[in-house]
């Protein structure tokens, strides 16, 4: 056989150090911002943007704004921002139509809420005591707001409003939804036709419509086809709304989770004697549900900030208090201020949940290796 | 009962089974009884069956046309006597099929306590002393994804064992495992056979065969072509067939 023309050299001499690379600050700048032309253009631009954008806001915001002004005077002369509406009409955005005399009781409910989602940041509580808590904050709550027991003076659900309002309503829509999410995407995989028919047909269904449409049909439509007698509460109906909407969506990722489960997991149970309900609660669901969190997670945050769409049916939830609060013609030219506030407010609740699902993926995967 | 049929105590019983996967048909006619206390293992060719055998017993598929009993329990479509036979058997994976979500102590408590109403103390002082047995005692606290898959596997066979069942099921329970890691779960079942365990595996292991299976039974393209003790198969095979599979099968 002729000679291979092909070649390796043996031997690479001792093991060496890397090549230095640029370090400090320079060298950080030189590998993520100026890496190459564009990346050096982009750099530039972006630069050249905040140079001019945070000097004007920070003058707007801080320098030139103006914090107290008990009757707005002060704020009509002011170049810059006037904090002092928020100041002013705190109570009304926070608590809504809420009776003034009572509104530390919604101030407790937010209280409660805060607390709760701050409890799940705790590690190793069994999920069964998380969900325990949450039940009796959300008792304690509505007891709370509702009234008429331990000497609280009762308060219709009519005069709710604001965050504790908004609170209720996001949590009673996933608190809900969930569930209905749950039965609706195991009643898509069911065996049984009618039980599947009745699951696409209602995720579908809802699915193809507006929220806003949904409320509506829950709110004004239904009642057309019930007695009087039947009907129920205002603030009832648009959460009924809200879970059936928050429900088909989650309905879908859930069954997306339910089909990353794979075969031999149903087998396994089913060898071990587990019946249907046995297998899906202990083997199948906590599975599905774990790939899915951080897909919910993002349906939870859009639950949360879809309660804005209450103030349609007459509900002053956060949004539809501001609202009122800019009627008052004192203060009307500073709706920007307030905005700023609320959007600063729906951040820092979408911020925390966001900061739970990380905390819930993280103990998750903690579970491999 | 037909007269194919010789009396004993058989803890699984086939006669006449066939079944069909749509058009195809994957077991035909099959016949064979497991006697209680003996071993017996099912080779052949890929996509003969062995598989859908074994699954027919605990009632994972549904045969068609026979009957099979466990413990003279007929598996029919009925949830009772199924609930009856899957109570009686205990069933080992190729993929092993750990809950992952599970630690190793719940993977094998979660059974006895959820299905079959055990106290959870009594459940997990059983579920160590089984770890025990299979060697694996100090991992009980772990998840499976933390396990070798031979640690994996003895989970496994551990959590079978939990409700006490009557027969063992074992599906190739060593093929997708490290060629070195396929002893310690071989040990693990001949201790079991030595136990006087009624087992039936699907398995290409000659030497496990050899030293604990009773009678071999040989399937091709969904029907028993042959069932003889090891050490007759093995070295004089009746069929073709059997020749041909075992002539690939011994030169892997
Ligand atoms: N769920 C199914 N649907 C349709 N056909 C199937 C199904 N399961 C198995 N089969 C077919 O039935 C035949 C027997 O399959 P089976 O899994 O029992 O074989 P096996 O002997 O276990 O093979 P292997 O050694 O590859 O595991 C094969 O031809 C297979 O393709
Ligand atoms: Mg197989």
């Amino acid at each position: 056989m002729a000679d291979a023309r092909s070649f390796a050299v043996a031997g690479g001499g001792p093991p060496q150090p890397p090549p230095p690379v640029a370090r400090g600050a320079v060298g950080w700048a030189r590998r993520h911002l100026f890496a190459s032309p564009f990346d050096a253009l982009v750099t530039l631009a972006l630069g050249l943007l905040i140079a001019w954008l945070v000097p004007r806001a920070f003058a707007w915001a801080v320098v030139d704004a103006v914090w107290y002004a008990p009757d707005g005077q002060a704020c009509r002369a002011a170049t810059g921002a006037c904090w002092a509406v928020v100041a002013e009409k705190h109570r009304l955005i926070l608590f809504g139509t809420y009776p003034y005399d009572q509104q530390w009781r919604g101030a407790a409910v937010i209280a409660i809420f805060v607390a709760l989602i701050g409890l799940s940041s705790i590690g190793r509580i069994p999920v069964r005591l998380r969900l325990a808590a949450w039940g009796a904050g959300a008792s304690a709550g509505l007891v709370l707001l509702l009234g008429g027991v331990f000497g609280l003076s009762p308060v219709g659900t009519h005069l709710w409003g604001g965050l504790p309002l908004t609170i209720v309503i996001f949590v009673g829509t996933v608190a809900g939804g969930m569930p209905l999410a749950v039965l609706l995407a195991l009643g898509r995989q069911s065996e049984m036709p009618a039980i599947r028919a009745v699951s696409v047909g209602i995720v579908e269904v809802v699915r193809g419509l507006p929220l806003l449409a949904v409320l509506f049909v829950v709110s004004l439509v239904f009642p057309l086809f019930v007695p009087p007698e039947l009907s129920i509460d205002k603030l009832v109906r648009a959460i009924l709304g809200m879970i059936v909407f928050f429900g088909a969506y989650a309905a879908e990722i859930v069954r997306g989770g339910l089909q990353a489960i794979p075969a031999g997991q149903h087998e396994a149970a089913k060898a071990l004697g587990l019946g249907y309900r046995l297998r899906m609660r202990r083997v199948v669901l906590p599975q599905a549900l774990a790939l899915v969190v951080p897909a919910l997670l993002n349906d939870i945050i859009r639950a949360f900030k879809n309660t804005t769409f209450v103030a349609i049916l007459g509900l002053f939830d956060v949004l539809g208090a501001t609202k009122v609060a800019l009627e008052d013609p004192a203060w009307v030219r500073h709706a920007p201020e307030i905005y700023v506030f609320i959007f600063l407010l729906y951040l820092l609740f979408c911020l925390a949940f966001s900061r739970r699902g990380m905390a819930i993926e993280r103990r998750l995967a903690a579970r491999k290796r | 009962m037909g007269p194919t049929r010789p009396a004993g105590d058989f803890v699984v019983e086939f006669e006449g089974v066939d079944k069909w996967y749509g058009a195809h048909h994957a077991l035909r006619s099959v016949t064979l009884g497991v006697a209680r206390g003996e071993r017996v293992a099912i080779c052949g060719p890929s996509g003969s069956g062995k598989s859908t055998l074994i699954r027919c017993v605990n009632g994972l598929e549904r045969h068609q046309q026979g009957t099979i009993r466990v413990d003279g329990i007929p598996v029919d479509g009925t949830g009772l006597g199924l609930a009856a036979v899957r109570r009686r058997t205990g069933m080992v994976f190729q993929n092993f099929n750990l809950f992952p979500h599970l630690t190793v102590l719940d993977n094998l408590t979660l059974g006895p306590v959820y299905s079959g109403g055990e106290p959870a103390a009594a459940a997990e002082a059983r579920a160590r002393l089984l770890l025990d047995r299979v060697g694996i005692a100090d991992q009980q606290a772990k998840f499976p994804g933390q396990l070798s898959g031979g640690q994996q596997q003895r989970v496994a066979i551990a959590r079978a064992l939990m409700r006490e069942p009557s027969v063992m099921l074992f599906d190739e329970p060593t093929s997708s495992l490290d060629p070195e890691r396929v002893q310690e779960v071989l040990a693990v079942m001949e201790e079991l056979a030595r136990g006087g365990m009624t087992m039936l595996v699907v398995t290409h292991e000659m030497g496990f065969m050899r030293r604990v299976a009773d009678l071999v039974v040989f399937m091709d393209q969904g029907e028993i072509v042959e069932a003889a003790p090891p050490e007759l198969f093995f070295t004089q095979p009746r069929t073709d067939r059997a020749r041909a599979f075992l002539g690939q099968v011994m030169h892997l």
